[in-house]
């Protein structure tokens, strides 16, 4: 797999994070006591463990205007953990739940492990999708993994250099300076379309705040969530191709020349 | 927060800068509830009931109402309603699936949630005429806003007249 030459590109970008995953239909007896099984298949390269509160099932719908999200919380009795399988270092990590799998990569605090770029990360996450599809497959009465949703999310934690630096000096959208704002907190979404069809919707939520070492930083995430064209782990891998270079494109626009400078945009 | 998102490193390093019944066979159709009451949390406990069921609740096979369908429904509902959008009723199927539905002297909308974006509407209304129209529906419900809005109008016509 080969980078797009039309994508833009930079020598440091502020990558902090990068997740891909998919929701897919729990295979039909499929119950959390083999969630060991799965992290056996994995367990090479991801020898340690955590675990965490589910992640809810999600779903991208299109009718009014997001004017609420319900605090509701449905319960089954019992429910099923969410996994982290970390590898050695802790850069990247696998997240497991009976309808959820996700491949995190990270950079470390001292900035020392370059970002691997996505071209490495998906086929990572595309042999991770097809060994649990074969383990479903082997042993529970599911022929393909049913994946209903797709989303990619970039967390870039720019870092400013000094707490007085306008946020405008960094980011496009915030063309205010004169207001002198304290701090910001902006959440915008854009409907994706195919054939005058909305599916699925690239979400950028932009705050400021301070990073652990108390340095004032933007943090800005940029989320792309939606149905891939068919249920199947080709089609989402492609969904999840074309939401990068929507997300990657974006970024370029939301950031400033100045920041484009500072990051080497090539 | 850690429930809700799948980024796994990077929330623990930003701090913020600021604060920062099933029915009868049988059932009655009931004139739905007044609009602008806030009918959320017998939704959401309407639908606890609903996935957690028990195998054979209907004296024969029927399945709880799953949980991706009672979650797809939430999500739908909050696509498609507004604060006074009247409460509809939730009516489990058999193998799993549910119907969302609203019934007025003038209208009535039927959500057949089969499955995470496969949801068969029907919609019986003035404008549809008697035959009504049936609708295959996955990610886009824009149709079945405009047909809350119109059922709406239809009641806010009614009460004007009475």
């Amino acid at each position: 797999m080969s980078r797009p030459n039309n994508l833009p590109d930079y020598e440091n970008p502020p990558l902090s994070e990068v997740v891909l995953g998919v929701q897919f239909v729990p295979p039909p007896g499929y119950q959390q006591i083999y969630s060991r099984d799965v992290w056996e298949l994995f367990k090479n390269d991801f020898s340690k463990v955590k675990e965490v509160e589910a992640l809810p099932p999600s779903f991208e719908t299109f009718g009014l205007p997001k004017n609420r999200r319900s605090d509701i919380k449905l319960h089954t009795g019992a429910s099923h953990d969410r996994f982290w399988f970390l590898s050695g270092d802790e850069t990247e990590l696998i997240q497991f739940q009976q309808d959820r799998l996700l491949h995190n990569w990270r950079k470390l605090k001292d900035g020392s492990n370059p970002y691997p770029r996505f071209e490495n990360i998906l086929p990572k996450f595309e042999s991770e999708l097809l060994i649990l599809e074969e383990y479903f497959s082997s042993n529970f009465s599911s022929n393909e993994l049913e994946i209903n949703q797709c989303e990619l999310t970039y967390v870039n934690q720019i870092a400013l250099e000094d707490t007085s630096q306008p946020f405008d000096k960094w980011i496009g959208i915030v063309n205010i300076d004169s207001l002198e704002f304290e701090n910001i907190s902006i959440t915008t979404q854009k409907l994706l379309t195919r054939d005058d069809e909305p599916y699925g919707r690239l979400t950028c939520v932009c705050n400021s705040g301070f990073d652990q070492k108390m340095e004032p930083i933007i943090d800005l995430r940029l989320t792309v969530r939606g149905a891939p064209i068919k249920t199947n782990i080709e089609e989402s891998l492609l969904f999840l191709q074309q939401g990068r270079n929507l997300i990657v494109n974006s970024f370029d626009e939301i950031t400033t020349e100045f920041a484009h400078k500072k990051w080497g945009r090539k | 927060m850690l429930g809700e998102t799948t980024t796994a490193f990077s929330d623990q390093e930003i701090q913020s800068y600021s604060t920062v019944s099933y029915l009868p066979e049988n059932r009655e159709r009931i004139l739905i509830n007044e609009p602008g009451h806030n009918w959320w949390p017998d939704i959401e406990e309407r639908l606890k009931h609903l996935i957690n069921l028990d195998n054979g609740w209907d004296g024969y096979n029927a399945e709880p109402v799953s949980f991706l369908n009672a979650s797809f429904a939430l999500r739908v509902l909050e696509t498609i309603c507004t604060i006074n959008t009247p409460a509809p009723q939730i009516v489990p199927g058999t193998g799993g699936d549910l119907q969302i539905e609203w019934h007025t002297d003038t209208t009535e909308i039927e959500l057949h949630v089969i499955a995470p974006y496969r949801v068969e509407a029907w919609i019986c209304s003035p404008e549809t005429g008697t035959d009504g129209k049936e609708l295959i529906l996955t990610n886009n419900f824009i149709e079945v806003v405009r047909a809350l809005s119109k059922m709406m109008e239809h009641l806010i016509d009614e009460a004007a007249a009475a």
